[in-house]
């Protein structure tokens, strides 16, 4: 993300705090963060306004805002999770057993649709 | 058919192409086997009558997402199917696995009476494959529902070994927003309105320790989607924008964008206050 405007990076540490960045992403930002002053002081003042948020909804001692929050927290979690063990087990399937297809063209892998 | 029959009926059809009709895609995955194909999965998602489906199927060799939108023409039904498929073709001379990536579309009509098959890995499989590969059939259905906006979903995974998922992807027109000033530890009472899509801007005062601020409000959709996979899985589908400018002034002090899941999201003002929005499906009208 070399060319993310601040604008951008603002709705980065938004999608962080509710749990939505991959590995990759949360890594980009975190670099940016410690080199960008601005934005460092934009999520420091994110988190205060949730917590004021929580506070009022008498929520005080919120781990996260809302479920959703959690929700898209433990998703994002398991994709990464889902993707790993999926690519592991592809690997060693493919590596055992060889990989799909057995040489057929592209055509012939892909899905159709038929009407009955 | 009698006159009156007839106009009955052609009154029946346009009600059911109006606003308050919902679209239900019914499926069922199916897995091939000896004697009785095996049912892996069932579940329907419904909506307003342009929502769509989004289907998720993975493997350990493939991974199938497809989006499937509906479009209605009296009897018939035209379904077209977005795919973006991965799949795992060998590995790299260092032992990596090496994955093709393959996006295409599929166009099918059909009537309301009719099932549709769905093959996620298409039909000219290698015998072996073709034991374990799963199909997915597809009914679909309207009703009169009274214009409930929010998605409906259902779903049972009865082989639990199986990684698929379906989704129903609704596009609002409307949306609840909560609005609340904050500043340090205070917040402002929660200033709750329903607005509309495009509709024009509304005057909305929000009071923060006895200090009233005046703001314009409307709600717009955001830009498109920046990668081509959210574009064709209409990631962003539930996604609004609220546009906050000042009374009088022609530049809007910003646009906060959200989905509508109870998140609030911040737009810091020339106050020195912080704008709070949260955004909420609108209840049924
Ligand atoms: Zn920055």
């Amino acid at each position: 993300m070399a060319d993310t405007t601040h604008e951008q990076w603002l709705a980065q540490i938004d999608a962080e705090l509710d749990g939505e960045l991959s590995l990759v992403e949360r890594a980009a930002l975190a670099k940016h963060l410690a080199t960008c002053g601005h934005c460092a002081g934009a999520r420091a003042s994110h988190l205060e306004v949730r917590v004021a948020l929580a506070r009022s909804a008498g929520n005080p001692h919120a781990f996260v805002l809302t479920r959703p929050a959690i929700r898209a927290g433990t998703l994002a979690l398991w994709l990464v999770v889902a993707l790993a063990a999926g690519l592991v087990g592809g690997w060693f399937a493919s590596h055992r057993w060889g990989g799909p297809g057995g040489g057929g063209t592209l055509e012939d892998t892909r899905g159709t649709i038929v009407v009955q | 058919m009698g006159p009156l029959s007839f106009s009955s009926v052609l009154l029946m059809i346009a009600a059911l192409q109006g606003p308050g009709t919902r679209l239900t895609y019914r499926i069922r995955v199916i897995e091939p086997a000896a004697v009785t194909p095996r049912i892996l999965a069932s579940g329907a998602v419904s909506g307003p009558l342009d929502s769509d489906m989004r289907l998720t199927l993975r493997t350990d060799t493939a991974e199938v997402e497809a989006l499937f939108q509906v479009t209605a023409f009296g009897d018939t039904v035209t379904v077209a199917g977005e795919f973006l498929t991965r799949r795992l073709v060998g590995q790299s001379r260092r032992g990596l696995p090496l994955w093709e990536e393959d996006t295409y579309r599929r166009l099918v009509r059909m009537t309301w009476s009719d099932t549709a098959r769905i093959y996620p890995f298409g039909t000219s499989l290698a015998p072996a494959v073709a034991r374990r590969a799963p199909w997915v059939e597809l009914i679909l259905e309207r009703h009169f529902a009274g214009g409930e906006a929010r998605a409906g979903e259902q779903f049972e995974l009865r082989d639990s070994t199986r990684d698929l998922s379906i989704e129903a992807v609704v596009r609002p027109r409307r949306a609840r927003i909560i609005l609340n000033l904050v500043r340090g530890d205070t917040v402002s009472g929660p200033r709750p309105m329903d607005l509309v899509l495009e509709e024009p801007a509304r005057v909305v005062q929000l009071v923060l320790k006895g200090r009233p601020t005046t703001l314009v409000v409307s709600l717009t959709r955001p830009d498109p989607a920046r990668s081509a996979r959210a574009r064709a899985l209409a990631l962003d589908a539930d996604i609004v924008c609220l546009r906050v400018s000042q009374p009088a002034v022609l530049q809007p002090l910003g646009t906060i964008c959200g989905r509508l899941n109870n998140i609030a999201r911040q737009l810091p003002l020339p106050t020195g206050d912080t704008l709070a929005a949260t955004f909420a499906w609108p209840g049924p009208r």
